[in-house]
């Protein structure tokens, strides 16, 4: 179910994260810790709109799985890539 | 707002919208799912085109969209919290907002890639370029239709078609337009963000 003032403080969460986002994008040198932050960032921002905006939470679990996987993927792959580039370009590398 | 209200929604385990709408919505995420995995493969094997890329790129720009298209999402919940406490004038106020946002961002993309031309890029600059491009011409369609399905949406809830007693039709286009945000928050930091 919606709370009028919950949905009112997630849009201002959102918006607050692509303000950070945006700062981090001016960093010279991003880093581990930086790129975990984004991928933090894009793991919470689409759980919230799944779950709040979307209202999954409440809703046909297997459409409110299909759509939470998607955010603890690709953060991961985000992550996964920032480690591991060249494990995953020997993988991805056609012989 | 500050007085905490609770509203009902449609009974748990419902499917919002209706089950086509889900079709889509699904094939649409494995197409840009399909987009993020060539990003990402393109990128650990080109490390510099893609370190630099971004750079390259308007930040002010996809900050701007990111942030309109995370209202226009808060405007489309409003609109159906309006819809369900049976406020029409609210409901359609609320819509016409989204619209109005839509529009924005595609004005926003227009003078983006004006701005990229005059800087000498385009989709055969590199191959960074060629996967800003692709992804994000394509997600800018997804915005035009999704914009137009809104504006379907306003006739619907005029004409009485969408009610409070009725409102897959509004939910089906909602659930669609936050697919489209979702798509953007993550194209927003592989694109503009991340090095």
């Amino acid at each position: 179910m919606f709370q009028i003032k919950s949905v009112d403080t997630i849009w201002l969460m959102l918006l607050g994260l692509t303000l950070l986002a945006a700062a981090i994008a001016e960093t010279p040198d991003q880093g581990f810790i930086l790129t975990l932050v984004i991928a933090l960032t894009v793991a919470f921002k689409g759980r919230m709109i799944v779950d709040r905006f979307m209202e999954l939470n409440s809703a046909n679990r297997w459409l409110r799985h299909s759509m939470r996987i998607y955010f603890y993927v690709i953060p991961m792959l985000i992550v996964l890539v920032y480690l591991f580039p060249d494990l995953i370009v020997r993988i991805t590398t056609l012989q | 707002m500050t007085l905490e209200t609770t509203i009902a929604v449609p009974a748990r385990n419902h499917i919002p919208g209706n089950m086509a709408i889900w079709v889509g919505i699904l094939s649409e995420m494995t197409e840009f799912a399909l987009m993020f995995i060539v990003y990402f493969i393109a990128k650990v094997h080109n490390p510099e085109l893609f370190a630099n890329g971004p750079l390259r790129l308007n930040t002010l720009a996809g900050v701007m969209n990111t942030l309109i298209l995370l209202s226009s999402s808060y405007f489309v919940v409003k609109a159906m919290i309006a819809l369900r406490q049976g406020q029409i004038g609210s409901c359609l106020r609320w819509l016409w907002m989204a619209v109005a946002a839509g529009c924005t961002y595609l004005v926003i993309k227009f003078f983006e890639y004006r701005w990229n031309a005059a800087h000498g890029l385009s989709t055969d600059t590199n191959l960074f370029f060629t996967v800003y491009y692709y992804t994000t011409f394509n997600h800018l369609l997804h915005v035009g239709w999704g914009s137009g399905a809104i504006l379907w949406a306003i006739m619907g809830v005029r004409m009485g078609g969408i009610t409070p007693q009725n409102q897959s039709g509004l939910e089906a286009v909602a659930v669609y337009w936050h697919m489209i945000d979702l798509a953007w928050i993550i194209i927003f930091p592989l694109l503009y963000v991340l090095r």
